[in-house]
């Protein structure tokens, strides 16, 4: 049973991954991609970790949702409607991409890959929780602010509009000077 | 909670929910035709208005279907499919009293992944048929998804927070005593808020909304559309049922057994609902979304900073 | 149902939307106001029949228009008016060419009161998207992404790009909005750029009327200015009908209000007491009915949060551009509007059953919209201030703005009669 169903989603995830370059449209790519992602989720699973299964089926959906109307939105393809195709440079890319394989599949073969010790926890989920969050808490925490702290950063580096724009000169302004008000009112 | 679940369960799962949504559709209509001219004249006219969502979907399925041009059919099919097995698939962990299809370790992160899938059948759906107004509708949804999603998931985050599991069981059983609504307000009514938005359903309509004359929607027909449609009222029905083992004590309560506590509670849930859609109009989510960052977000963090000091300190 | 004149049934919006609506369907033609009825009651028999009229074929058309299933409320209206109930087929799908005040057919002289209505897109449908881009997975290699702009693809145009209001440099498709759409003043039509939902650029049009051909005794008024037309032009009317007018007229503005803002309860209850309006109801019936709209509507927190600050329009701009009407006593934006309507509707209500004369003595007849005997039609300067407070808004709130101005495209039709300029 398990081996049946590792195969199925094994064969899926690489199929939908190969058609990620073979669709000509923005939309079926990503949704390839995410089939595929999905399909790699599905495995976890079956590996036992139900967790970081079901996060990684819960964040390649929303992840891969946002990115279909950034891809669409950027391309240099108006508007991502027009036939296009996923493969550029494809010389460079085919050599790459045998290269990585290669080291890849022999890191597979060549490494000495240790024998089970002792067995599977009761509680992967648990034991994950506790790995992460015990004795790694303060990697954790610095690594949360550090991703929190450039997302700030980022946004406040690309928006055109400072705080002199919203509220002016004086920051005094009762309503901020928005193209678009939101609901809060402030 | 450890006898297992028979396999005709799976059966009946699909089954009973969309009954439960076409009672739902029916009493919204009741409602909806009651808002127009006033009371019914007749008990025959209320149950002819009942039964105008399943003389709708009678209708659809022997309707000639219409196709866009330049359309995407597979996509927009997937779409508009993905949302109904999204809802059942949802629904698995939902418990019927104290019993559920499978009561997964990781329950209630499994509702949150199943329900995230909507984000893509909702996009798929407005993509699909190459029309400007379904892609409006299809846009929309992601941004309110980003608008619903942050508070929502520290909502259900701050009930597992209380039970100190994320299995949907031990949720219910940890409130045998005190209903988590009752003491997580903040995070219920959150909840609630989300529940609507995730279906797109009355307030949170926005993305298939009347202004864009159906948006996500607006170009599907046939047995496309009953799917697409049919499935928002199951995700609406599966969101309000999670809200009992989630806040409302599950199948906890006196004298009655545990199966009618739920579907007690699931309807009041759910009756809550369709009235709130009544008094409220579409929010628009450039308006929602500095509510929900600026008010909600906050408030889920502060409703779950109070539950784990409590949980620490019991 | 096709209300009106041959140039307007056989025009191409109406053949589009014809296509675009799914079998079964009927097609009645209403040429002549004392057939009405008959008209109709055929085509709910030829619904019931399922004797199909008109090309089957609908399958690749080239509009992606949708007919508003039956979820609106006409499709039950009609169910019942017809006294039939065939699951399959009931009149959801007429095409309504008509007014929107032909929700329910039993009151027939409102129909006669609507010949001048030449085309009205209904509020079934919309249709006449012809400017889709196309995104055509089976169309050949068109090498790179991006090395094609503004070409065709399954003869659709592609979308160019453009600036947007943060200077971002992104796509932008021109899409037309109207003639037909749901809660749309009918007969207009947008032309619209719009970069995701973003409206970028406006341009006003409305269908073309051809002059008409019928007799100056029909009069081609628009039938929300009937009233003070008609006085203005020295006939008796009474104080009671032009108040019933204009409330009805702003009861039918606010239904549109609320059904763009997605309040599907208040929009459904809001026309139906225009309808009892138009049928004749007196001020003891309409009053009790008027009062919970104007309570709720004004009361809701959230209807003032979701529309203040949509379309501001302050006095001096609006005189400027010539705006008369409520929007220009509004001096602000949609949700004022909108009060300003609740305030006319409560209070012209209780004076519909007035019998004196209306007398405008000098003083200038102001419609629904605003003054009917200046030298343009109020709606025209509604459409002029238009464009100004459309660009740079969302697609909702751009519809919420539109129908919180509600142009009435039936008055550009109306050409004044020479003596009438001056009023």
């Amino acid at each position: 049973m398990d081996a049946a169903v590792f195969w199925i989603l094994a064969v899926l995830a690489v199929v939908s991954g190969v058609w990620v370059f073979r669709f000509d449209s923005m939309a079926r790519a990503t949704f390839s991609l995410l089939t595929s992602l999905l399909c790699v989720g599905g495995l976890v699973i079956l590996l036992g970790l139900d967790y970081l299964g079901i996060v990684i089926v819960l964040m390649m959906t929303i992840e891969m949702a946002i990115m279909a109307v950034f891809m669409v939105m950027y391309m240099m393809n108006p508007a991502g409607l027009m036939p296009m195709t996923m493969m550029h440079n494809k010389k460079g890319a085919a050599v790459v991409c045998g290269l990585v394989f290669a080291l890849l599949a022999a890191g597979i073969l060549l490494a000495p890959w240790p024998a089970r010790r002792g067995k599977a926890p009761a509680d992967p989920t648990m034991e994950l929780g506790m790995s992460l969050m015990g004795p790694q808490m303060l990697t954790m925490m610095t690594l949360g602010l550090a991703l929190f702290a450039t997302i700030v950063a980022t946004v406040v580096l690309a928006t055109r509009r400072g705080r002199y724009d919203r509220l002016g000169d004086d920051l005094r302004a009762r309503r901020a000077d928005d193209p678009v008000r939101g609901g809060v009112g402030q | 909670m450890a006898e297992r679940t028979p396999l005709w369960a799976v059966f009946v799962l699909p089954a009973l929910l969309v009954a439960v949504a076409l009672v739902t559709a029916g009493v919204d209509a009741v409602l909806a035709a009651g808002a127009r001219t006033g009371r019914p004249a007749s008990l025959r006219e209320v149950a002819v208005r009942a039964a105008g969502p399943g003389r709708e979907v009678l209708r659809q399925l022997v309707q000639q279907p219409r196709r866009t041009r330049a359309s995407d059919v597979p996509l927009a099919r997937i779409g508009a499919a993905l949302l109904p097995v999204a809802a059942v698939l949802a629904a698995v962990v939902l418990p019927l009293g104290f019993r559920s299809v499978s009561d997964l370790p990781d329950g209630i992160v499994w509702f949150n992944a199943m329900e995230a899938l909507a984000w893509a059948a909702v996009w798929l759906a407005g993509w699909g048929p190459n029309s400007t107004l379904s892609l409006i509708g299809g846009y929309r949804f992601l941004a309110q998804g980003l608008a619903y999603e942050l508070p929502h998931m520290l909502a259900i985050t701050t009930a597992a927070l209380g039970a100190e599991s994320l299995r949907v069981g031990e949720v219910v059983d940890a409130q045998a005593g005190l209903w988590f609504a009752v003491w997580m307000p903040a995070a219920f009514g959150i909840y609630l808020l989300s529940a609507m938005a995730m279906a797109f359903w009355g307030p949170f309509d926005q993305p298939a909304g009347q202004d864009v004359a159906g948006g996500a929607a607006a170009e599907l027909s046939g047995a496309d559309r009953v799917l697409f449609l049919g499935g928002r009222w199951l995700l609406l029905v599966v969101a309000a049922a999670f809200s009992v083992p989630l806040f409302l004590g599950g199948g906890h309560g006196p004298l009655l057994p545990g199966w009618a506590w739920t579907v007690l509670k699931t309807a009041a849930v759910l009756a809550f609902l369709v009235w709130a859609r009544r008094r409220i109009p579409t929010l628009r989510m450039e308006r929602y979304l500095e509510l929900a960052w600026v008010v909600l977000t906050p408030l889920a963090i502060a409703q779950a900073l109070v539950v784990a000091v409590v949980v620490l300190n019991r | 149902m096709v209300l009106g004149d041959r140039e307007a049934e056989e025009s191409d919006w109406v053949e589009n939307l014809w296509h675009a609506i799914p079998a079964p369907k009927a097609r009645v033609e209403v040429t002549d106001p004392d057939r009405t009825a008959d008209a109709l009651d055929r085509g709910l028999t030829e619904l019931a029949h399922g004797q199909l009229r008109g090309p089957a074929e609908t399958s690749d058309h080239d509009h992606g228009a949708a007919a508003g299933h039956g979820e609106q409320p006409e499709a039950d209206e009609h169910a019942e008016h017809g006294g039939h109930e065939a699951d399959g087929d009931h009149g959801g799908h007429d095409m309504h060419t008509g007014h929107e005040t032909h929700d329910e057919h039993d009151g027939h002289d409102m129909h006669r009161a609507h010949d001048g209505h030449d085309m009205h897109g209904g509020d079934e449908a919309h249709g006449d998207h012809d400017m889709h881009g196309g995104h055509d997975p089976h169309g050949g290699h068109h090498g790179h992404a991006g090395h094609d702009m503004g070409g065709l693809v399954d003869g659709l145009p592609m979308a160019d790009r453009a600036d947007d209001r943060d200077g971002l440099r992104l796509d932008r498709l021109h899409v037309p909005l109207g003639p037909a759409l749901a809660d749309w003043p009918a007969g207009l039509i947008l032309r619209m750029a719009l970069q995701g939902d973003v409206v970028q650029e406006v341009t006003v049009e409305t269908v073309a009327v051809p002059p008409s051909p019928r007799p100056p005794s029909w009069g081609f008024r628009a039938f929300w200015d009937e009233p003070w037309l008609r006085t203005a032009a020295g006939e008796r009317v009474s104080k009671g009908d032009a108040a019933r007018r204009l409330c009805a007229a702003h009861l039918d503005s606010l239904g549109r209000f609320f059904a763009v803002a997605g309040w599907a309860d208040m929009a459904a209850r809001t026309r139906y007491v225009r309808d009892r309006a138009l049928a004749g109801a007196d001020a003891a019936e309409l009053t009790p009915l008027v009062r919970p709209l104007i309570r709720r509507a004004g009361r809701s927190w959230t209807l003032r949060r979701l529309t203040t600050g949509l379309g501001v329009l302050r006095t001096g701009q609006a005189r400027h551009a010539g705006v008369t009407g409520p929007a220009l006593v509004a001096d602000g934006d949609a949700h004022s509007r909108m009060l300003m309507w609740l305030d006319a509707v409560g209070r012209s209500a209780a004076a519909c059953d007035e019998t004196e004369t209306l007398d405008l003595d000098g003083a200038e007849a102001i419609g629904p919209r605003g003054r009917v005997d200046g030298p343009v039609p109020p709606s025209q300067a509604l459409l002029d201030v238009l464009p100004g407070l459309l660009e740079g808004t969302e697609f909702a709130c751009a519809r919420i703005i539109v129908a919180s101005l509600d142009p009435d495209p039936d008055e550009l039709a109306h050409v004044p009669a020479a003596g009438m300029l001056h009023g």
